[in-house]
């Protein structure tokens, strides 16, 4: 029996779980067949889009789009709060049926698994196992078949919804090569447009393309997404991987902000979850990142910055996202920021270096019971002074999501 | 049958198996008067798991001003919630 990898993504699973679970209480409406996205909050104009219907997405309503951005697209959008409690149970119950049928399931993000199974008709396990998500738990879901994690993966995006596909190695000319070249996985908006500046403009020219010519211009960003343009991927299903790869919070403001004093405190308000969070963990970061969204025209920008030794402090974390906001700032309004930490490890262990800050003991011994009296008594109990009549809250940003929204490795 | 989704108060009994029986409910109804419903009968009990939200889905049937009905009730496990959910 040949071995196969499966992919199993939920179709925009957000948004059917919440339209499952409102049938299941008696609405007449179908979240699914109307233009509806699940996202913020509608009265405070506050969040962003985390999934949408198919005439939502028809109207022009993207994912990660600004709810007002959205609004504007399509004024008829009806936009459900996100019930982050909910989506959890639909993935854990999700997971709990896929395991019925391998053993070796990976679960890659919050709505979609990857499934190592050994057997003589994939198609017609495929079948059975989503019309079991169907019947069970009452939404659909894409599957993708192949031999490797990325044409699995590649397979299930072809068509939707409730779809199964396959994509082995003698079909990626015919199925996967003809498809823009963004559609490839990690092909995101940056190297899209830096492939399309070297007129690389499909999945199949990409391929073709000499890999020293890639590896030259994009370093190993250029040599991974021509592997994954030719099919080529030997990362195992790794059974439970529920480790936590990165960690980010991100909030639209009320107002925008063309001042580095608001921006700064929104910056340092989200830093202090992100570093709560992180300490919570037991774990230290190696890289920040930082980003914002524009309130006109859309767009945005984003930087990182690898530390020298790794560290868990709330003022260093946003010592250095200062430092990167100021260097991307072009000192328009902005509508979103987000602040987010990579390269996690333990925070038992770590390196010391010469460069460390003086008294770091002290300092973490101090954050330490900070975030004591913050989670014992609430967030508000101690703040800092600069926040003090700003009309900002000292923390900002959720600890809903368990898992990652979205991954980044295979 | 028409889809109610409307929760009421009920007496049930749970068994020594934990199998979770509906005896009679109270409800306010459209003439704002608290009605008082007995079930005389349980003719079908069966479980879904839509959105991965567990609920028991009984067809009963009950007397109702003096004629026999037969309609659906469900108990969500999550909240410990009862509704008439089609009737």
């Amino acid at each position: 029996m040949k071995k196969y990898i499966f992919h199993i993504d939920a179709n925009s699973a957000y948004l059917s779980w919440q339209a499952v679970y409102d049938l299941q209480h008696g609405s007449n409406i179908d979240l699914r067949n109307i233009a509806s996205a699940i996202g913020g909050d509608k009265s405070k104009r506050k969040g962003i889009i985390l999934a949408k219907s198919l005439k939502a997405k028809k109207a022009g309503v993207k994912t990660g789009q600004p709810l007002f951005e959205a609004l504007r697209a399509c004024p008829k959008l009806t936009i459900v709060s996100p019930n982050y409690q909910l989506y959890m149970a639909c993935s854990d119950e999700m997971m709990s049926i896929i395991q019925t049928f391998s053993e070796k399931v990976e679960r890659f993000s919050v709505d979609e698994c990857f499934m190592e199974l050994s057997c003589k008709d994939p198609l017609t396990i495929a079948y059975q196992l989503k019309n079991t998500i169907y019947k069970t738990l009452g939404f659909t879901v894409n599957i993708g078949i192949s031999t490797n994690k990325l044409l699995a993966k590649m397979g299930s995006e072809l068509e939707k919804p409730n779809k199964v596909h396959t994509l082995f190695e003698d079909e990626i000319m015919e199925k996967m090569w003809p498809l823009p070249v963004n559609e490839l996985f990690m092909v995101g908006r940056a190297t899209n447009k830096k492939l399309r500046k070297y007129g690389i403009n499909t999945i199949g020219q990409l391929a073709k393309t000499d890999i020293e010519f890639l590896s030259l211009m994009m370093k190993s960003h250029g040599r991974l997404i021509w592997h994954y343009a030719n099919g080529l991927d030997s990362s195992p299903v790794k059974k439970d991987s529920r480790k936590i790869k990165g960690i980010g919070n991100s909030t639209t403001t009320p107002f925008d902000v063309d001042d580095i004093r608001y921006a700064s405190l929104f910056i340092l308000s989200l830093t202090e979850m992100v570093a709560l969070r992180l300490r919570a963990n037991n774990m230290m970061c190696h890289v920040v990142h930082v980003s914002y969204h524009r309130a006109s025209q859309g767009g945005g920008q984003g930087r990182q910055r690898k530390l020298i030794t790794p560290t868990d402090n709330t003022n260093t974390i946003y010592k250095i996202a200062m430092e990167l906001f100021k260097e991307i700032w072009d000192e328009g309004p902005i509508r979103h920021f987000g602040v987010r930490v990579t390269m996690l490890n333990t925070a038992e262990i770590y390196q010391k270096s010469i460069f460390d800050e003086k008294n770091l003991e002290k300092k973490r011994r101090l954050n330490k019971h900070i975030d004591l009296l913050r989670v014992k008594y609430g967030s508000q109990t101690i703040k800092r002074a600069s926040f003090i009549e700003s009309g900002i809250k000292n923390i900002n940003g959720g600890i809903h999501e368990e898992y990652p929204m979205m991954t980044s490795l295979l | 049958m028409k889809i109610l989704m409307k929760s009421v108060d009920m007496i049930c009994v749970s068994n020594k198996d934990g199998k979770i029986s509906p005896i009679k409910y109270k409800f306010v109804g459209k003439d704002e008067q608290i009605h008082i419903v007995k079930i005389n009968k349980i003719l079908e009990r069966n479980e879904e798991r839509l959105a991965g939200n567990r609920m028991y889905i009984y067809k009963v049937m009950s007397v109702i001003n003096n004629s026999k009905r037969v309609y659906e009730m469900k108990y969500e496990l999550a909240t410990c919630k009862w509704y008439i959910y089609k009737m």
